[in-house]
């Protein structure tokens, strides 16, 4: 299942790991987070990061003794990353490569040997609230890089290379095939949004992306509920096939909660918040059984 | 001509809210300003400015998505292996290409042993739009196609736009998206200076300080707004500290204000609907301060410049070395 949302900030993260949490009592769980330009799940749950993996992707390498001028690999190159000079001598701006591979298959004369380059990092985290635990899979973008499908991926597979009942997935802001990544082959989608129209703008978008990729169960979470009106988020769910599950109210207890790297499902079980939290717990059990 | 962009890493935490007022204030005092809305993923910035048709609205970029022909198809699974993106699979025996995740590369096809059995089909990838607006300045903002890739490159030319309608003494404000990616790097790529905006809660100055990693590789002079800073006044210390470690001056600190909300509902910009409320005093003294820094450019750009060059440097493994692993 996937937390993601469209708009930035509001509260992808809080509703996942508060999730997390409560899911874990019943599930064996993994938990990845997949905002790798601004993962912050770790710290949301007060966890530092261990057992770091460099995510490298192909980098490509010329062996200029063999290179024929032809400028193929240039040609295919997607992200206009190989250049060639007026000669047709090609080189690479290493910030805009992809890592394709395109240049390495279309040479003719296999002038072009595969590198590698580091992008990102992966890591596996161990969590455990009150007796349960799970394992955090977090991916993280390097500052400078611009590719960040691959890190998405790399941590996705890392994350279910793991043995467990129940991947829950934490995508980044945006509408993106970054989030599509993270969201591709979910059996849920919980698309977290607030009362605000730019709030309700995003989830129009990412309601539109999770109806391409065909994911059979789309719910709808409104956090800060209460701060502005919420009709035409409803008749933007219906649009979409999707289903209103929960309202969280903006709240004072959410922040210290958020701020203290304790989710509020643990540090204050007996509020309203947490009780939403055990509600959705219960209908994503029912769910996936 | 200067440039300015208001970037924060973390996602909701004011970006838009503090590049509009920034740019209402800017106008007010008779600067000549274009607008741009970087955010081409969650596009956002129009809905503040209460906008709901576009002057112009024009298809922008070719993108492109691979197809597997299924009759010529000899199922010999070489293009999944090589998808850098993951975008094929198998399903009932067949290889099929999974649009939303495909980049568009020529991997698959180059790897293909049979003629003709991947062909790549043209798609529009986003549109960028333009509009004049009722405070006197242009916005610039573009929309791409949700699932398809994310890419600076829409960003890069909503700001080629922006340079140039703007005359030499204008300024361009360029809100951009969450996150340190593309669309974040063509936001920075060429300002002048970043607004950084940050909350004084942890995941937010964990992806500040990630942010203004990339500000240091552009060796890009940069200031500093604490949003709803009463949220968690223990944390403020900390952001402080940072600040003055690393030159950042702090331009003020916006209190958490519930009429914010009420704006937005209403699609009008927090200073002009509530221009009483704690929030819009302190929205409009940021903007001034800005306003003071255009107009002594060169003094405040020569005390806030980063003194020491931080570049980029990619991490490179050799072919050799990279065999050896």
């Amino acid at each position: 299942m996937a937390v993601t949302g469209g708009k930035g900030g509001t509260g992808k993260s809080f509703v996942a790991t508060n999730l997390a949490v409560l899911l874990a009592e019943y599930y064996s769980l993994v938990l990845a987070d997949l905002d790798v330009e601004a993962p912050n799940d770790h710290i949301l749950l007060g966890a530092g990061l261990s057992e770091e993996e460099p995510v490298d992707i192909m980098f490509p390498f010329i062996d200029y003794s063999k290179c024929i001028k032809c400028r193929a690999c240039s040609n295919v190159c997607d992200t206009g990353a190989m250049l060639t000079s007026r000669e047709g001598l090609p080189y690479i701006i290493p910030r805009l490569c992809s890592g394709c591979k395109s240049c390495y298959f279309v040479c003719p004369t296999r002038a072009i040997y595969m590198g590698r380059r580091i992008i990102g990092k992966t890591f596996k985290t161990n969590v455990n609230f009150n007796g349960s635990s799970f394992t955090l899979v977090t991916g993280m973008l390097n500052e400078g890089e611009e590719h960040t499908p691959p890190v998405v991926l790399r941590a996705k597979r890392r994350a279910l290379s793991l043995d467990a009942d129940l991947y829950l997935v934490d995508t980044s802001a945006g509408t993106s095939n970054t989030v599509a990544t993270a969201m591709d082959k979910s059996m849920l989608v919980i698309a977290v949004t607030e009362p605000t129209p730019l709030g309700l703008h995003d989830l129009d978008l990412i309601l539109h992306v999770a109806d391409s990729m065909d994911i059979p169960e789309k719910w709808v979470v409104i956090n800060k509920s209460g701060i502005g009106p919420e009709e035409k988020h409803q008749e933007i769910a219906e649009k979409h096939n999707a289903e209103i599950v929960a309202r969280i109210p903006y709240s004072k207890d959410v922040i210290d909660s958020y701020v203290k790297g304790t989710p509020i499902a643990v540090a204050n079980p007996h509020s309203e918040i947490s009780s939403i939290f055990r509600q959705l717990a219960e209908m994503v059990r029912e769910v996936i059984g | 001509m200067l440039e300015i962009a208001v970037a924060s890493g973390k996602g909701g935490v004011g970006k838009s809210t503090i590049a509009s007022s920034i740019a209402i204030v800017l106008a007010r005092k008779g600067v000549d300003l274009v607008v741009v809305d970087a955010d081409a993923d969650a596009p956002n910035l129009h809905l503040i400015f209460g906008i709901e048709e576009w002057h112009i609205e024009e298809p922008y970029g070719e993108a492109m998505v691979a197809e597997i022909i299924q009759e010529k198809c000899t199922r010999c699974g070489r293009c999944m292996e090589e998808c850098p993106y993951g975008a094929i699979d198998l399903v009932n025996g067949q290889y099929v290409i999974n649009k939303i995740l495909c980049e568009g590369c020529l991997t698959c096809t180059l790897v293909c042993p049979v003629k003709g059995a991947i062909v790549r089909h043209k798609l529009v990838s986003g549109y960028i739009r333009e509009t004049p607006t009722q405070y006197g300045f242009p916005l610039i903002s573009a929309r791409l196609e949700p699932g398809r890739p994310n890419t600076g490159k829409i960003v890069s030319e909503e700001k080629e736009r922006a340079r140039a309608k703007a005359k030499q003494d204008s300024v361009i404000v360029v809100d951009s998206a969450a996150g340190i990616g593309c669309q974040v790097v063509s936001s920075l790529a060429g300002a002048n200076m970043s607004i950084l905006v940050v909350e004084p809660t942890p995941a937010s100055f964990s992806d500040l300080k990630r942010v203004y990693v990339l500000t240091r590789h552009f060796m890009q002079p940069a200031a500093l707004v604490i949003n709803k800073y009463d949220i968690n006044e223990d944390f403020l210390p900390q952001i402080k500290s940072f600040a003055s470690d690393n030159n950042l001056e702090i331009l003020g600190m916006i209190p958490y204000d519930e009429n914010l909300p009420i704006s937005m509902a209403h699609m009008k910009p927090m200073i002009e609907m509530f221009p009483d409320s704690p929030a819009s005093k302190e929205l409009v003294k940021i903007a001034e301060k800005v306003y003071d820094i255009v107009v002594n450019w060169r003094k405040w750009y020569i005390e806030h410049r980063p003194k020491q060059p931080m570049p980029y440097k990619p991490q490179i493994i050799r072919p050799e070395d990279f065999k050896q692993q």
